[in-house]
């Protein structure tokens, strides 16, 4: 199949009802075509297709675009964003962080994950995901006691770093690549501060159950990150992937559930 | 060319994009330009079976890495014998009876759990550098290169302290590992290529690199803050808040010298203060500042901590060359 078969550009609404578009658009969904879609087109949308508005039952990710990782990183950024929140937030915090020492850690680390949800969120305007939908229940068992919390956070962190370590090799701009860059380093050092919160021993920072012989960190790829997710039974809104991303460079390295 | 997917609709397109869908693992057994070679190192989960033999496979046996690769990777290395170099002197491990001799008088007091981190660390350089070494990295460098005073050859530069006072060497530590982090941010979009395999290959194991370093990082701010009375800028999560030498949280009173070295470590053309980055939406080029999102926590400070910047490889060589006796490059 020739490229030009293979993919139409629609710069503006009118051009899906010329009759040559038209027939271009409905061939490629029979083919499986790329299909691109000026910025503009978003405005001209109406209703309940309005993708600045978009249906809160589903979060679509096309993971072979740079947009379509972005909204990966930023559904994982949402959920860490809602966890941290749900700690620092609680009436209990400080009942259950005695330890300013501790207050300070996570405290940070909610407005770092705040902060990176937002620059996702800004970043992608009007192609962004929907906000995710979260299972109170759920979040509630999930900050239920210091101990749960610190050990659960690690989790995310590790999972976190292991999923922009896959994801990087995916992003298609050196400008998107550096963002993902800025931001996997703090995922990092945040749980090698997390894990050493719970460590006495100084090397669980970077123990050997992230770091391999080769000194390689925790790697995911995105569908391993999502079914991760999905096992945590922490979100409502349902996350489907329209488009696989390209082929891994190796074998994952999974992140490990804290103990 | 870059692609925008209108969601909406995609509802319509979905059942007929998902029937031609192959999985990952499907597209690598049917891509003919990958060989078995390749292949059983993907399955074994070998990262360096996969890249000697993409090298060798596609280059030819004997052939060097594509050479934007190559530069890269020979710089990295470099960068993780030093950081190797360092910290086996520090631990009496080095092959060069002089540096262990020059720590001798601090190592007294690397002790307990920072022993073990100290270890730990020493571990992943070494790893690092056999790493890079087998996925074709070249360097002549040896211990004898190094001169962990900064002064180049002379064993009287600025550091010498770091060889007697355990505050300082932490924070000279911390130092290393954050221009590590920085040195393989800023190289990361060299190893883009055209999102080839060998790139891909090269680029995820570089970020896993530089994440490792990140957390190094992290812990050796933990052990200042907690058991060597650094100040609160040296945060217990682990980031760097602000930037230039000030970013550093050195106690004492340390040397003009030492000061200028900080501020390059944290400074640069994008300093650790910078709060502005840059996205692509696949037609337009954005400017996000991130000290004014919405919704943000914790003000500016918390701005700049979120956000890792890079340094160039020109930046990075002016931090290290007084440590490098021989010039670098």
């Amino acid at each position: 199949m020739s490229e030009r078969s293979s993919s139409i550009s629609i710069e503006r609404p009118e051009d899906l009802w010329r009759s040559s578009t038209r027939r271009s658009f409905l061939r490629l969904l029979g083919v499986g075509g790329t299909i691109a879609l000026a910025p503009g087109i978003f405005a001209a949308c109406s209703g309940d297709d309005n993708p600045t508005q978009p249906n809160t039952a589903q979060a679509r990710l096309d993971l072979g675009t740079d947009i379509g990782i972005f909204n990966y990183a930023y559904a994982l950024e949402q959920l860490e964003a809602a966890f941290y929140s749900a700690v620092v937030g609680a009436g209990n915090f400080a009942t259950l962080f005695t330890d300013a020492n501790e207050r300070e850690l996570l405290t940070d680390i909610r407005n770092h994950e705040v902060a990176h949800r937002e620059l996702f969120r800004q970043a992608l305007g009007s192609s962004a995901i929907p906000d995710l939908a979260l299972d109170s229940t759920t979040v509630a068992a999930l900050i239920a006691d210091r101990a749960t919390i610190l050990k659960n956070a690690q989790t995310f962190e590790d999972l976190g770093v292991a999923a922009y370590n896959g994801a990087g090799k995916q992003l298609k701009d050196a400008r998107n690549l550096l963002v993902a860059g800025k931001i996997v380093s703090v995922e990092a050092r945040h749980a090698a501060a997390i894990r050493d919160a719970r460590d006495t021993t100084g090397r669980a920072f970077a123990g050997d159950d992230v770091v391999d012989a080769n000194g390689l960190d925790v790697k995911m790829e995105p569908d391993a990150v999502l079914a991760r997710v999905t096992a945590l039974n922490l979100v409502r809104t349902s996350i489907a992937v329209t488009k696989q991303p390209g082929d891994a460079a190796s074998a994952d390295r999974p992140a490990p559930v804290a103990s | 060319m870059e692609t925008m997917h209108n969601l909406p609709m995609l509802d319509a397109i979905d059942p007929a994009i998902t029937q031609r869908l192959v999985t990952r693992r499907d597209a690598i057994a049917k891509g003919a330009a990958v060989g078995s070679t390749i292949a059983m190192g993907l399955a074994m989960a070998s990262v360096p079976v996969a890249l000697g033999a993409l090298s060798r496979e596609a280059f030819g046996q004997g052939t060097a890495l594509p050479a934007d690769i190559k530069s890269v990777l020979d710089f990295a290395l470099a960068l993780e014998i030093f950081e190797n170099e360092f910290y086996s002197a520090v631990l009496g491990t080095s092959s060069s009876a002089a540096q262990n001799t020059a720590f001798a008088p601090v190592r007294a007091s690397v002790s307990g759990a920072a022993l073990a981190t100290v270890q730990q660390i020493q571990k992943h350089e070494a790893a690092h550098v056999a790493f890079l070494k087998s996925v074709g990295a070249t360097s002549t460098l040896t211990a004898s290169d190094f001169d962990f005073t900064g002064g180049r050859g002379s064993g009287t530069g600025p550091f010498a302290a770091a060889t007697t006072d355990l505050a300082f060497l932490l924070t000279v530590a911390q130092g290393a590992e954050d221009t590590g982090v920085r040195a393989y941010k800023g190289q990361a979009g060299n190893l883009i290529g055209n999102n080839d395999a060998t790139h891909n290959t090269v680029l995820e194991a570089a970020l896993r690199i530089h994440s490792v370093e990140a957390r190094h990082a992290a812990r050796i701010r933990r052990i200042r803050r907690l058991a060597a009375g650094a100040p609160a800028v040296v945060r217990l999560s682990g980031t760097i808040r602000g930037g230039g030498a000030g970013a550093a949280g050195a106690t004492g009173s340390p040397s003009a010298d030492v000061v200028a070295a900080f501020d390059r470590i944290y400074g640069g053309a994008t300093p650790e203060s910078n709060t502005t980055h840059v996205v692509y939406n696949g037609s337009a080029e954005a400017s996000i500042n991130a000290a004014s999102l919405s919704n943000l926590q914790g003000g500016t400070d918390a701005a700049t901590e979120a956000f890792d910047e890079p340094l160039t490889r020109a930046e990075v060589v002016a931090i290290v060359q007084p440590f490098f006796i021989p010039p670098i490059a």
